[in-house]
């Protein structure tokens, strides 16, 4: 058999092969319990959610930047429109008043980071590691550190728990915002600018691209898909609480490493961050069924980021022809 | 005498090029020893291999007359020789002191003695005068000074050699000759010291013997008494070049003056620049790295701002945007093509794309057939290899690179195209296509600015050569006949401003 063939054919599709692999292994190990309609629709209802927030922290990613407060706007955005919508009696306007302020909220935190980053200077690391703090305590402030219910009403209680055609609408909005962010970086001067500006900001500078610019509107697009996934989880928990969306920010970072974004910047796809936040919601799924505590469950995603990012670095390394290989130093020989 | 350093038949190849072709090279103990050449003929290969960040092909080294292998820095530290950068290796945020002994601390029960390693580095200095205090911290320091903490560590190791490449190129002429003082004083100490500078007048100064490569061949070497300066610059140049190659004729053009600089100043860098660019005419701009040449030509686009000056475009004055002289018709080929020419990872056609969205695209959408099609024919046009636009840049070689980059900017109606250094790192077939590509330009209407090292390549593409030198233009040759030695000569300094009064 030729060897070569069946490498290359297996190194095309390695993603989906790592992700059938995987939920073959959990069929077997949890027969009848993994393959049933029900779990598979928890598991996409649980990525529903860092899948809408993917779509949009993979423009900073993109740019070699990264945004650690997706988490913290989610919950305050949700809080938001909870808080609103109890305030407003459950009215219509209340909904539409509380999803749109909850939607701008991301935005202008978005905007702050966009602004700190360009015209100061500041790691966006630093910044966003801040302003997760700040914008979680808005979040608690906004719900008194309550667990605020809200069943009502339907119109809100649609965007988390409807159904559209049998799938869950927030499935949806998934794929809307999936095709929307894929648009945008595919067909777009925008999406142009920001796969250049992350492989060379001085070049593209030196090209006339406006940098700044571009840099600030992604990380408003950042704000704003982790509002509306924050919005969304509200909808389905029909619940706002401060610590909803904790640890989110690491769920998506996941995603995105794994679905093979580099963090450097300037390579990523959005088809890929949504198969790797599929990848994740599996694997939590399966340790879930095979009865591992949730205290574990972050211990094992974090290895798995760490594996990421550490084979991502090593295939770089090889790929820039530098003749150290670390710690694969004996299997890089042959290339 | 016998030579602390003799180098036999060092033989380097890159990909199947010569670079070094057994060259001899012996240095004495105690002798400033400079090493000549024009860019590319072997100076820094040579260098490297010394230093052990080449592996030879071929040759001996004997060091005090016994063979030794150089295989990494280490090995030559531990022989004790010292290398001063270009591009300085010290720590900023740390002390004289600190850097001095870093690495080789001295410790009581692992506990840092900082008072006799401060007695240490302060004996030093007052032994050698330096003028420095050991707990300044290196970044409140000039460039002049850190030189000299670098210098003051190679010193501190017990270099027996050290390796001076460029040391002047970022020093004001106090500096200078601060420093030629301290290289005389290294020598009369018996260290042996490699001098390395395009600047002939210091090598002059300095050096007790000199040698001179050429492609890759050691040329001639010289002892004080026979170093005189033209003859030092024919063997540069080489005496069996072609006429055409060797000098030029200049043309005056009679053509509207579409770019006008006044009297361009950005303080401590350069100085009272003033020039004129006419319509389809290429300028080049020769003088030494450090010069200034790049700098002013970053002003003038916009990426960096000035002091003071004038700058007018087809009569009005030029704004100090990027953006907007782009829409002036500018375009501007940087020096350093990897980090600031082209996006390695997107492919030609997104790279040409980038400065094209103007008529690529329509309400934010990029046209993707267009693109293509824009694309394919630049492809086309330049003869980039391989012949496909969705290739990452990155994957390319040096040329066609910068053919990428050229594409850019060819891709637009283009009223001016600043190129900085348009074929370093490029083989000659490429370089013979990127000078047809600048001269039909030129034919087109569309005003260059080439800075340019390589003599040959001014001759061979400029109308008019601006010499710059030390952040201010030397002079202007314009019209006439002007040859290599002539650019040379004025570029290193030389010939001093009154002999050039016959211009």
């Amino acid at each position: 058999m030729n060897k070569d063939k069946i490498k290359k054919m297996l190194g095309r599709s390695q993603r989906l092969w790592i992700l059938v692999v995987i939920m073959l292994a959990l069929t077997l190990l949890q027969p009848g319990v993994f393959l049933t309609v029900s779990n598979i629709r928890s598991i996409l209802l649980s990525i529903s959610i860092y899948g809408i927030m993917v779509c949009g922290t993979i423009f900073p990613i993109l740019l070699g930047g990264i945004d650690l407060s997706v988490g913290a706007v989610a919950a305050a955005a949700g809080a938001f429109a909870v808080t609103r919508i109890v305030a407003d009696d459950y009215s219509t306007t209340g909904v539409i008043i509380g999803v749109a302020g909850g939607l701008a909220l991301g935005c202008i935190v978005g905007l702050v980071h966009g602004l700190i980053v360009t015209q100061f200077g500041v790691p966006a690391f630093l910044i966003t590691l801040a302003t997760q703090n700040i914008v979680y305590g808005i979040a608690q402030i906004l719900t008194g550190n309550n667990v605020i219910p809200c069943m009502k009403p339907e119109s809100f209680a649609f965007l988390g728990g409807g159904r559209l055609l049998g799938i869950p609408f927030s499935i949806w909005i998934m794929a809307f915002m999936a095709v929307i962010s894929y648009l945008i970086l595919t067909r777009t001067v925008l999406g142009r600018d920001v796969y250049a500006v992350g492989g060379n900001p001085e070049a593209c500078r030196l090209s006339g691209v406006r940098s700044r610019l571009v840099t600030i509107i992604a990380y408003v697009a950042s704000g704003f898909t982790a509002a509306l996934a924050g919005i969304v989880l509200a909808s389905m928990n029909r619940q706002a609480i401060a610590k909803a969306a904790q640890g989110y920010d690491n769920f998506v970072l996941t995603a995105l490493v794994v679905g093979g974004a580099s963090l450097m910047g300037g390579e990523g796809s959005v088809a890929a961050a949504i198969w790797g936040a599929f990848l994740v919601g599996v694997v939590q799924n399966g340790l879930r069924l095979m009865g591992i505590a949730s205290d574990y469950h972050g211990i094992f995603k974090c290895i798995v980021v760490v594996a990421a990012v550490a084979l991502d670095a090593h295939v770089r390394y090889k790929k820039s022809g530098l003749k150290k290989g670390g710690f694969f130093k004996k299997k890089a020989k042959v290339s | 005498m016998s030579a602390l350093l003799e180098m036999k038949g060092i033989v380097k190849r890159f990909n199947d090029t010569a670079v070094l072709r057994k060259v001899d090279f012996s240095v004495e103990a105690g002798e400033v020893h400079a090493l000549m050449g024009e860019n590319g003929a072997g100076k820094s290969t040579l260098i490297k291999i010394l230093t052990g960040i080449y592996p030879k092909d071929g040759g001996e080294i004997f060091w005090n007359g016994q063979k030794v292998e150089i295989n990494n820095r280490n090995d030559a530290f531990r022989l004790g020789i010292s290398v001063i950068y270009q591009e300085l290796s010290l720590i900023p945020t740390l002390t004289v002191m600190q850097n001095v002994m870093l690495g080789r601390e001295e410790t009581r029960a692992g506990i840092i003695n900082a008072k006799t390693m401060r007695k240490r580095v302060k004996d030093l200095i007052s032994k050698y005068g330096f003028g420095i205090k050991p707990d300044a911290t290196v970044e409140t320091l000039t460039i002049a000074q850190r030189q000299t903490v670098e210098i003051l560590k190679a010193l501190s190791e017990e270099s027996k050699m050290i390796i001076m490449d460029e040391p002047t190129a970022s020093l004001s002429t106090k500096e200078s000759d601060a420093l030629f003082k301290i290289v005389e004083q290294l020598r009369d100490d018996g260290v042996s010291v490699i001098y390395i500078s395009h600047r002939l007048e210091e090598v002059y100064r300095l050096s007790d013997r000199l040698t001179v490569l050429r492609d890759g061949v050691r040329e001639a070497v010289l002892t004080k008494e026979q170093i005189i300066p033209a003859d030092v610059v024919r063997l540069m140049i080489g005496k069996e070049l072609s006429e055409s190659t060797a000098s030029q004729n200049l043309r005056k053009s009679d053509a509207p003056v579409r770019l006008k600089v006044e009297n361009l100043t950005r303080k401590g860098i350069f100085k009272n620049i003033s020039f004129e660019v006419h319509e389809g005419e290429i300028i080049g701009v020769a003088g030494l790295v450090g010069a200034g040449r790049t700098e002013v030509m970053r002003c003038i686009y916009g990426a960096d701002p000035y002091d003071s000056g004038k700058i007018e475009f087809e009569g009005e004055a030029l704004p100090r945007r990027i953006v907007a002289n782009i829409k002036k018709g500018f375009g501007f080929v940087p020096e350093d093509r990897r980090n600031q020419g082209f996006t390695p990872l997107l492919s030609i056609e997104k790279n040409v794309a980038l400065t094209n969205y103007d008529t690529l695209a329509s309400g934010g959408i990029v046209k993707a057939k267009k693109e293509r099609k824009l694309g394919n024919e630049m492809v086309e046009r330049l003869n980039i290899k391989p012949n496909n636009s969705q290739i990452p840049v990155g994957n390319l070689s040096g040329g066609n690179q910068q053919k990428a980059v050229l594409a850019k900017w060819l891709s637009r109606d283009l009223k001016i195209l600043i190129i900085d250094e348009p074929t370093a790192g490029i083989d000659i077939g490429a370089k013979d296509e990127i000078y047809r590509i600048l001269e039909e330009l030129a034919a087109n209407g569309t005003s260059v600015i080439m800075v340019s090292s390589d003599l040959q390549e001014l001759l061979r593409v400029s109308q008019r050569i601006i010499v710059m030198r030390k952040g201010e233009i030397f002079t202007e040759f314009s019209d006439g006949r002007v040859t290599q030695e002539d650019i040379l000569m004025a570029e290193s300094g030389i010939l001093t401003k009154e002999g050039q009064e016959h211009e």
